[in-house]
């Protein structure tokens, strides 16, 4: 894994100052004078990068992206909140979790999920390895609640996944490679057809000329470039927004309190202190302890946005609109950024520019998941 | 000792070719259950631990509360051969009664813990019983403000623990007892010389000689907690139910064995998991013979249905398997004597099955 990089925005650029100050560093040259091939390029929404996918491993693990057995008691798959038909997440704005327990966040889509460079809205996973938010998922209590040496066995249990395996392992299925099998699976499900691509690529008729000022805006006076950059459009860094508190964390009125049971219950498996008082979602700060992560986010990707509404870390906005509305206003209560004052014309332009960020939608057929067969009872 | 006497004087009277019952602790009712120091009852604790044992926010998806597999209505068992398991999986043992489960000091059939404060989280949490995370449950009773204020009189504490929870229950557990009242073998023992037929006084001789059940079953919860390998017949649908293949497969994988016993794995290797010492292979906690009327069926692995199955496996020196004891050989007990000795196991029930109803659990609420 490569090691997080946690220092917000401010801090990172004080410590690049201090770098240039160390003796074995040559004193930065101040920007005018830099020679223009190595001066850095500005930040942009980046072609999605080919990955090295294994497809033999991938087939397997399409199968157990869909099987219900790799959860605790075989009630729900990855797909049941990573639904293909909702973008790949739920269409709802607070996650569904294991019977009996219920997410305080939005599902991310998992499009592009192999690009990010962090997992998960307080951004507590290094994004360079899916089978570890594989087995996070798959071993969590709220989520799905297995076991993974049950896991491995069940898997065991059914012949057509031994078979699979056999392609690509002379051993049987075992342990963390089943989880990374899955993440092997995630790296297929990447956007398609994106207008915004091929644009890029030099197809000037991909997009709208409302979109085309869209992106100016998005890379000038609205600067979400500054955040949302890179392949999948986020700078894997954790920013405070203010997006405004989902009321139905603390009190659902189907699920009552199960949402807030589920949200102390992670302050306090990740040790933050007083979590029995916390009635907000304090995102970076129950990871750090610092205050200053009190209300920071990990920046989503913004790609295959028209599949993934709604948005934010708790599913407040349920519109394109209404987010950049919100941006416009310069976030919410305790945001780190600066109203935009942008015109009416300019926000239906940015949408515009949003939307053909999306491609078309990636929807797969479910697999016939195989049954379990009796083995030869004493050959393991 | 009144009861030692009367039994020795039986034993000398009936079986003097086989003297075998003197050298054991003889059965006998109760003794009050011992109470750990740490532990100490209170009707307030037993009440909460009833809730506790009840409430199925006690487990992963809120399906298997203690009280599904430990079901009063069936012998605070679950009446299966094998135990049910929480939902996706299956069990690999049967499902002990909770009956005087406060006189073991070893617990589960291999004697993994000491207490019932430690099977508690082993049911609780364990991933083919309830499968519940604990830092989850705590949560969840955290949210439950009748719960909230009754740890706080019973345990001084602002929010509850599941260190508490598992005491709590462990308590109630404690109170589910066999009742000496209504226990034949107890009232005789107790001076009430009518309360044994003739059929379960000869049963008792046999008991305490030729059948040399005593040798194990001893003392007044009729086991003597140790070990012994009987070549108990493995269950058949470890061969041909493929939920209990991957719950035999995943108990060696997690209990550590070597690689070699995980993949030959084909028997339930008992205190061998515990010790890794082969000649523990197949060796398991001898059980209790109290409330037997009401926990059928009987062994580790459920095989036998009825009384008379169990004593024709003893009568005819028991199964094949490794380790096996060089107490159980064959008995050579008549018809008559197996029926005896039946009469005599079943003097160790109530008259009646001790039932209980459910309490009512609070709800859960928003937290202000």
């Amino acid at each position: 894994m490569k090691p997080h990089v946690i220092v917000p925005l401010a801090c990172a650029l004080a410590a690049g100052v201090a770098l240039a100050q160390a003796p074995a560093t040559p004193p930065a040259a101040p920007a005018p004078a830099a020679p223009a091939a190595q001066a850095p390029a500005a930040p942009d929404i980046l072609p999605l990068p080919e990955q090295k996918i294994d497809a033999k491993q991938a087939e397997l693990g399409k199968f157990l992206f869909f099987d219900k057995r790799l959860s605790g008691d075989a009630a729900l798959s990855c797909a049941t909140c990573h639904d293909p038909k909702k973008g790949w997440g739920e269409d709802a704005a607070l996650g569904k979790g294991y019977p009996a327990s219920e997410n305080f966040r939005n599902t991310p889509t998992i499009l592009n999920a192999t690009l990010k460079s962090r997992y998960h809205w307080d951004g507590r996973l290094d994004g360079s390895d899916p089978g570890t938010l594989v087995r996070d998922q798959i071993t969590e209590a709220v989520f799905m609640n297995a076991d993974g040496r049950l896991v491995q066995e069940r898997v065991k249990q059914v012949p057509e996944y031994v078979e699979l395996w056999k392609t690509f392992r002379k051993d049987d299925p075992n342990g963390m490679r089943i989880f990374n099998i899955v993440g092997e699976f995630i790296k297929t499900v990447t956007s398609k057809n994106v207008p915004y691509d091929k644009f890029k690529a030099g197809d000037a008729a991909a997009i709208s000329d409302d979109a085309k000022t869209g992106y100016e805006l998005f890379k000038g006076k609205a600067g979400c470039v500054v955040c949302h950059n890179g392949p999948v459009g986020s700078d894997g860094k954790l920013h405070k927004t203010g997006v405004p508190e989902n009321p139905q964390v603390l009190s659902d009125p189907e699920h009552g309190p199960l949402r807030a049971i589920t949200m102390l219950r992670h302050y306090s498996t990740s040790g933050m202190p007083n979590y029995m008082n916390a009635r907000t979602d304090v995102g970076f700060y129950a990871i750090t302890k610092a205050q200053k992560d009190m209300g920071k986010f990990n920046t989503p990707s913004i790609r295959d946005l028209k599949y993934t509404a709604p948005y934010m870390h708790n599913g407040m906005l349920k519109t394109l609109d209404e987010v950049v509305e919100f941006y416009s206003k310069g976030g919410g209560k305790g945001s780190e950024l600066k109203p935009l004052g942008l015109s009416a014309a300019e926000k239906k332009s940015l949408v515009a520019f949003l939307e053909s960020l999306s491609g078309d939608p990636v929807v797969i057929d479910p697999p016939k998941i195989p049954d379990y067969r009796v083995r030869e009872f004493g050959k393991n | 000792m009144k009861l030692k006497l009367l039994a020795t004087a039986l034993t000398g009277a009936l079986a003097t070719a086989a003297p075998v019952q003197a050298d054991f602790p003889p059965l006998g009712p109760l003794p009050p259950a011992p109470i750990p120091a740490d532990n100490p009852m209170s009707p307030e604790k037993t009440e909460l631990g009833k809730m506790l044992f009840w409430d199925s926010r006690l487990g992963g998806d809120a399906s298997s509360p203690c009280q599904v597999c430990h079901e009063p209505g069936k012998g605070w068992g679950d009446g299966g051969e094998i135990s049910r398991g929480y939902p996706g999986t299956q069990h690999w043992r049967n499902s002990q009664t909770i009956l005087n489960s406060a006189y073991y000091n070893k617990i589960f059939w291999e004697g993994s813990v000491t207490s019932l404060e430690g099977q508690a989280p082993s049911a609780a949490e364990g991933n083919v019983a309830g499968n519940g995370d604990p830092s989850l449950m705590e949560m969840r009773m955290r949210f439950i403000p009748e719960y909230v204020a009754r740890f706080k009189k019973v345990f001084g504490v602002d929010w509850p623990r599941m260190t508490h929870a598992y005491q709590a229950i462990a308590a109630f557990e404690r109170t589910i007892v066999s009742d000496a009242k209504q226990v034949p073998f107890d009232r005789f023992s107790n001076g009430d010389k009518m309360a044994l037929s003739e059929n379960a006084q000869r049963g008792m001789a046999l008991y305490n000689g030729k059948a040399g059940c005593v040798q194990c079953h001893n003392g007044p919860l009729a086991s003597d907690q140790k070990f012994y390998a009987l070549g108990v017949p493995e269950n058949e649908v470890f061969k041909t139910e493929p939920l209990y293949q991957i719950t035999h497969r995943w108990e060696h994988y997690q209990k550590g064995v070597f690689e070699k016993d995980y993949r030959s794995a084909n028997l339930d290797l008992g205190l061998y998991y515990i010790t890794k010492n082969p000649k523990d292979i197949n060796k398991f906690r001898t059980p209790s013979l109290r409330e037997l009327k009401y926990t059928a069926p009987f062994m580790h692995d459920g095989i036998f249905y009825t009384l008379d199955e169990v004593v024709d496996f003893y009568n005819n020196g028991g199964g094949e398997g490794p380790n096996k004891s060089p107490l159980i050989k064959p008995l050579g007990l008549s018809d008559a004597e197996r029926k005896d000795l039946v009469a005599f196991l079943e003097s160790l029930s109530m008259d009646k099955p001790l039932l209980m109803d459910p309490p009512k659990l609070p709800p859960y609420a928003v937290m202000k």
